[in-house]
Order: structure tokens, then C-alpha cells, then sequence
């Protein structure tokens, strides 16, 4: 399993790289610092789930979802929100551009680990 | 030579008097005067016939009627006789007086008995009265005397016109008489004329000069001391008058300078929406000066005005609403009807005069509103970044330190003991004072929200006992922990109401764990009833109680009770502000009853008809 997170801010990368290695589930986590980067990503690996935020420079997280929207190959991709904005008119936005799980910052780990444990084993059993 | 009114008068008055004093007289002194001498006549005539028929019955018996005709003859020289002749038994004249010849009519008349006084009509001649005497008893034959009747008119008519004389030259001498008696009093009347028509004119320094004693004297007395009152009654009133007219002309240059310099722009409509009046900071608003907008229909400031000027025209309540100016501008407008006072009864649209409406410029405001908000959920944003890195970090160090360092450490040595047991806790410090920082920051943001309009509500049809038991099962553990029992009271079949159910949740457990948090034993209690056209939702609890000084000022922001520093309690101080907030947008109330020592219970209201008040923010989605 591959895990995407992308964010601009280093230290939550870290953190998602930490509750992922702390699992010890052998989930493999790449990382992009935008939605620009992250489009690239998607194409060269395509991750299995991807954290994704909302507010980066060069793309935004509603931008990618919006491209990849036009990119079939990746409609089995799960997208998971991870952003500080946690207002509804976010999560509408979210909701419409079919996202299922919105998740806001700050975030208990216990949160994280149950939702990569959860994909985990959707995935297994798939 | 100009007559006095009054004197026309009574000279009219002497005319029609002697008019009538000059018929009786004619008349009664005519009818009076001619019986008289007709009377007179007739004896003179009697006696002048018996005195010939006495002495002539000789004469006639000796047919000498030359001698009878020479006695005759001198009797004719008497006044008023015209003619005298003497007939014979047999009716035939011997004797006459008549000049050339006997008329006719006497010898016609003749030819029978005349009575003793009959009147004859000589054609030609005249009017006469013929008497006649018997000589001798008719034996020898009969006197005839005729006396002229025209000469009785002539001479009743001497009398009447020497009468007609004298009462002329009393007529006049009585015109001259009364013009003097008359112009004597009048003159006077005319001075007092004169002298009144001054005091008409409001000239209360003109004097009268009339000193006499009668009536006319006391009555120029009695204008003068009237004058005088009038006068210093005048004089009082003219002062009264004039400080009134200048304390009011004060007060309304006072009023129009206060109103001509509001900062606020004030529009007065009439009922029909006319604008009336309004004030320089008004004509600013719109740009337009003021001759412009007089006159003209509230219509033409725009839409949003003139909707908030209709609805004011129909409410007894003061009308807000936020109204588009020109250059995009915005604008809040408050209008209130205004009423004629006193004039209850009146018919006219029962006294209503139409709206005042103020107007402020809030573009600035909503600008400054706009980035605070702007601000706040950016700030909020950026914290919640570093925020998410402290406490992921601080957790995972947390289990790291947990489940791999303290199983490898010396628990023989107090100090690691210690040590391990003192850096466990502060990672616990850490973890909920940066859990509290994030729900500061919910909060917050939650309020400016709130405060701003932007809130996306989700409002559907839903029951009031699915939010209170929702909120009581996330509390629960918390209510458990604490072992403070909490009991649920919903009344059976509540309507449903239109409310944002996830909102009314928070506003649920904020409340119960409000409760929680002030108490310490005893019980919480949540009701839900109707109550009229509300459903009532209340918590009870047992605790600390708020006293009565603090019971309003809990609901504004940043407000907890008690003493902030000795008695720090757990919240932000935003919670039932928020509640607040989120109640009076479903149309609903919510107020405390409380007890210092004893508890306090917390209610609202969700009306059963949601009022609009949330308006078209409903569907507003920026943020």
C-alpha cells in the first residue's frame, strides 16, 4: 500500500511519515510539497490513498482534485482531506467534488492510525 | 351739505309723522267743517224763506208781484243766497230771481211739492241747496231759498288751507329742530366713532374729548377704561407672544441645526412614500442635493429603501435592514413610523404621518467587519498548522515514551521514577492545553461567524428529543467520569421543528457540559416541553449558581462566572455566547434562571414556525 500526503508545510509530512512507520504495516509514504507536485506523483506512482491539503501554493488541493476529476485511471484512488480549514462551506466544496472523508486539523493520531489502518484493511480484503 | 344718518332718520320720521297728521286733519277738518256750514246754510236759508213766506203772504194775496219781486231781490244780497222765488197754491211761480229766466230744472221741480230741503243741480250754474217755507201753512203758496253749495266748499276750503299753512311752518320749524337736536347728540356719537374706530386700529394712545355728565359721557368713560384694559392686556400678550415665538423659533433652529448635522442621513417620507425632508448628510449619501429629492417618491433612492420604508409605514417597530447606496456603496437604514399624538380619532389614515428613516454609510464598517473576519479565520488557519505539529509530535512522543522508553528504564531508581512519572504528566499539559487552544480557535472562529452572517445553515425538519439525546450520549463518558447523574425529560409527542440540527446539538452540550462543569454534586435535569408556540428546552443543575448581577452578562462574550484567576474555569468563554447566537437565528430566546448556591437553569426556545431570520444567509457560502 502507498500512501500520498501532500502538504507544504514540512513538519506534517513528518508527522504522517511517523504515525505510518510507527504502524509498521510496511505502507510505503511518498510525499509532495503542492498540487502541482502531486499531480506528478499520482501519475509516476499512483498511491493508493492520498492526504491531501487545501491551501498550497502553485495548486491547491481543490485544483488537483478537480484535474484528476477529467483522469479516469484515477477514480480508484481514495482522497482523504486534510486541511486547517474546517468550515462547511469547505466541506461542501469537498463533498461535490467527491470526496467522502474530511478530515481537520489538528487531528488526534488516533484518528490518522484508524483511518490508514481502515483503507489498510479495505484494501486486504479487496 | 352732508346729513348724519341719524338725522336722515328722523326726518324721515317727522315726514311720515306729519304725512298722517296732514290726512286726519284734512280729512277729519273737511268732514267737520263742511257739515258745519252746511248746517249753517241751512238755517240761514230757513230763516231767510220764513221771513219772506211771514212777511209776503199779504203780498202775494194781493198778487202785487212787483212788490214781492223787490222784497225778494234785497235777500240776495245776503252771502251764500243765489236765488229766492215764490210759487202759489198751485205750484206756479209768480215771483223769481233768476237772471235771464228761470232754469228749467226749477220749473220742472216745481210742478210737485218740494220738501223742505232738497239739493238742486243747475246745469251749467252749479250746486245748490233749496229751502223752502209755506206761507201761510202752503195756503197761499210756498218760498223757495236756494243756497250756493259751492260757496261752502270754497269756504271750507279757506280754512283748510290756512290750517295746511300753519302746520307746514310747524313741519318745518320741527325739521330745523330736531337737525339741531339731532347734530347735538350725534356729535358726540361721532367723536366716540371716531375714537373706537382708532382703538380698532390698535391705537391705544387716542384720546376722546367729551366731559358731559349724560349717558353718552358715560359711555366715552367707560370705552376709555376699556381701552386701558385692553391695552395692558394687549401689551401682556404681545410680550407672551413675542417670547413664546422666539423661544420656539430657539427650539426649531436648535432641532434643524441638530438634524442638519447628523453624521447619519435622515429621510422623512410622508404615508405615501413622498419624501418630506431631509438632512444635508442624507443628500450626501445619495449624491444628490436636496431640491432633487423632495418631493419625489422614496422609489427613487432605490429599492431597498423604499421596501424598508412600506414595511415601517405597516409596523409599530423599528425597521432595520442593510440597503445598497450609489457606488457601491452599502448602507443601514433604520425607519419608524410616526404618528400624529392627540388626534386618536381622527379619520385621517388614523393619524399616521408617515416613516423616519436614518441612514449610516457602513461601507467602511462592513470592510472593517469583512477583514476582521478575514483576519480571524486566517489567524485561526495559521495556527491551526503549528498546532497540529505540537500536539501529532507531542502524542507521538507521548507513546514513544510510553511503550518503548519506560519499559527499558530502571524503575529501582526513585529518581527515574520520578522523573518518568513528572514528563508523563507534562505531556498530558501539553496535549490539553493545546487541545483547549484548538477549541479557542473553534470557537472563535465559530463566533466571527456567527457575528459576521456567515454561517451556512442547514436548516430541515427535525425532533427535538433525536438533538437531546445525541448530545446527552456524546457527554455521557464526561458525566460518568464525574459520576453526576444526568436525566432526560422529553415531553411525548413534540412537533417537529425547522431547525440546523448539528447547531442545536452544540447548543445542547454546551449547555449540559456547562452544567457538568459547575457541578460538582447532585443532579442535572434536561426538559423538553411546548410551551405555546415554542418548544422550551432546559438544564438544570445543582451547582455553583450565578448570581443575579452576572445573569446577563454570561451570555456576552468572554464572560465566565466567578473570579477568572483564583477560580480559573475550564472553557473559552465563548460557549453561550455562541448558544446564544445559534438560537436567536432559529427565531428563538435564551435566558438563565438561577440561585446563588442552589443552581441554575438554562433555557431556550425554537419556535414552532421558524421566522426567517436568518434570511438569505441561508444560502450564503463564501468564507
Amino acid at each position: 500500500m502507498k500512501i500520498l500526503i501532500v502538504d507544504d508545510e514540512p513538519l506534517i509530512r513528518e508527522l504522517v511519515v511517523q504515525i505510518v512507520d510507527d504502524l509498521d504495516m510496511g505502507i510505503e509514504v511518498i510525499e509532495a510539497e503542492n498540487g502541482l507536485e502531486a499531480l506528478d506523483k499520482i501519475r509516476t506512482e499512483t498511491p493508493d490513498l492520498v492526504l491531501l491539503d487545501i491551501m498550497m501554493p502553485k495548486m491547491s488541493g481543490f485544483d488537483l482534485c478537480r484535474i484528476l476529476q477529467t483522469e479516469p485511471p484515477h477514480w480508484k484512488m481514495d482522497i482523504v482531506i486534510l486541511s486547517a480549514k474546517g468550515q462547511e462551506a469547505d466541506k461542501q466544496i469537498a463533498k461535490a467534488l467527491g470526496i467522502k472523508k474530511y478530515i481537520t486539523k489538528p487531528f488526534k493520531i488516533e484518528e490518522m492510525i484508524e483511518l490508514i489502518k481502515g483503507y489498510a484493511v479495505n484494501r486486504e480484503l479487496l | 351739505m352732508k346729513l348724519s344718518k341719524l338725522f336722515k332718520k328722523t326726518l324721515f320720521g317727522i315726514i311720515i309723522l306729519f304725512i298722517i297728521v296732514f290726512i286726519t286733519i284734512i280729512v277729519f277738518s273737511g268732514w267737520y267743517l263742511y257739515g258745519n256750514l252746511e248746517d249753517e246754510y241751512k238755517s240761514k236759508g230757513t230763516a231767510i224763506a220764513k221771513s219772506i213766506a211771514s212777511s209776503s203772504a199779504e203780498t202775494i194775496l194781493n198778487l202785487d208781484s212787483a212788490t214781492v219781486q223787490a222784497m225778494i231781490d234785497q235777500f240776495l244780497e245776503i252771502e251764500g243766497v243765489s236765488y229766492v222765488f215764490v210759487v202759489d197754491s198751485n205750484m206756479e211761480i209768480i215771483s223769481h230771481t233768476f237772471i235771464p229766466q228761470i232754469p228749467p230744472i226749477i220749473k220742472e221741480k216745481t210742478k210737485e211739492k218740494l220738501p223742505e230741503i232738497s239739493d238742486i243741480n243747475i246745469e251749467g250754474v252749479g250746486r245748490f241747496l233749496n229751502i223752502v217755507a209755506p206761507i201761510t201753512e202752503g195756503a197761499i203758496g210756498y218760498v223757495n231759498v236756494g243756497m250756493n253749495k259751492d260757496s261752502i266748499t270754497k269756504r271750507m276750503w279757506v280754512v283748510l288751507i290756512n290750517q295746511i299753512i300753519v302746520l307746514v311752518s310747524i313741519f318745518f320749524v320741527s325739521v330745523v329742530l330736531a337737525y339741531i337736536m339731532v347734530n347735538k347728540i350725534s356729535q358726540p356719537l361721532n367723536k366716540l366713532i371716531v375714537y373706537s374706530e382708532k382703538l380698532l386700529a390698535h391705537d391705544f394712545t387716542a384720546k376722546i374729548d367729551i366731559k358731559s355728565e349724560d349717558e353718552i359721557g358715560l359711555l366715552a368713560k367707560t370705552m376709555k377704561s376699556m381701552a386701558e384694559n385692553t391695552y395692558e392686556v394687549f401689551d401682556r400678550y404681545e410680550y407672551a407672544l413675542k417670547d413664546a415665538v422666539m423661544e420656539l423659533q430657539d427650539t426649531l433652529s436648535y432641532l434643524t441645526t441638530i438634524i442638519d448635522n447628523m453624521a447619519d442621513g435622515l429621510i422623512v417620507v410622508d404615508k405615501d412614500g413622498v419624501i418630506n425632508h431631509l438632512n444635508p448628510a442624507a443628500s450626501q449619501i445619495f449624491g444628490k442635493p436636496e431640491f432633487e429629492m423632495i418631493g419625489k417618491d422614496i422609489f427613487t433612492l432605490g429599492k431597498d429603501i423604499e421596501i424598508l420604508a412600506r414595511n415601517s409605514l405597516l409596523s409599530d417597530k423599528v425597521i432595520s435592514s442593510e440597503i445598497h447606496l450609489p457606488n457601491n456603496r452599502l448602507g443601514l437604514a433604520s425607519a419608524k413610523k410616526i404618528e400624529k399624538e392627540n388626534f386618536a380619532d381622527d379619520s385621517d389614515a388614523r393619524g399616521l404621518l408617515g416613516s423616519v428613516i436614518l441612514i449610516r454609510d457602513i461601507t467602511k464598517e462592513k470592510e472593517i467587519d469583512r477583514l476582521k473576519t478575514e483576519f480571524i479565520t486566517t489567524v485561526s488557519h495559521e495556527l491551526r498548522t503549528p498546532l497540529t505539529s505540537i500536539l501529532g509530535f507531542v502524542e507521538i512522543a507521548k507513546k514513544k515514551f510510553n511503550d518503548v522508553i519506560i519499559p527499558a528504564l530502571n524503575m529501582d531508581d526513585s529518581k527515574i521514577v520520578k522523573a518518568s512519572g513528572t514528563i508523563n504528566r507534562n505531556f498530558g499539559i501539553i496535549l490539553s492545553e493545546g487541545e483547549r487552544i484548538t477549541s479557542l480557535i473553534n470557537d472563535i472562529l465559530d463566533m466571527s461567524k456567527l457575528e459576521s452572517g456567515k454561517v451556512t445553515w442547514n436548516f430541515d425538519y427535525i425532533h427535538i428529543d433525536d438533538v437531546i439525546t445525541t448530545a446527552h450520549k456524546a457527554m455521557s463518558s464526561l458525566f460518568e467520569k464525574k459520576s453526576i447523574p444526568c436525566f432526560i425529560n422529553i415531553q411525548l409527542g413534540l412537533p417537529t421543528v425547522r431547525a440546523d440540527r448539528e447547531r442545536l446539538i452544540q447548543v445542547v452540550i454546551n449547555l449540559l457540559s456547562n452544567a457538568l462543569k459547575f457541578t460538582d454534586k447532585g443532579r442535572i435535569v434536561c426538559n423538553a416541553e411546548l410551551a405555546g408556540d415554542d418548544i422550551v428546552v432546559s438544564v438544570k443543575d445543582e451547582g455553583i449558581g450565578i448570581p443575579k448581577e452576572e445573569q446577563e452578562t454570561i451570555f456576552e462574550k468572554f464572560r465566565q462566572v466567578g473570579d477568572m484567576i483564583t477560580n480559573k474555569p475550564k472553557g473559552t468563554g465563548l460557549g453561550l455566547p455562541i448558544s446564544k447566537k445559534i438560537v436567536e437565528a432559529h427565531g428563538g430566546k435564551m435566558w438563565v434562571e438561577s440561585e446563588v448556591g442552589k443552581g441554575s437553569t438554562f433555557y431556550f426556545s425554537i419556535p414552532l414556525t421558524t421566522k426567517n431570520t436568518v434570511g438569505s444567509q441561508d444560502e450564503d457560502t463564501n468564507s
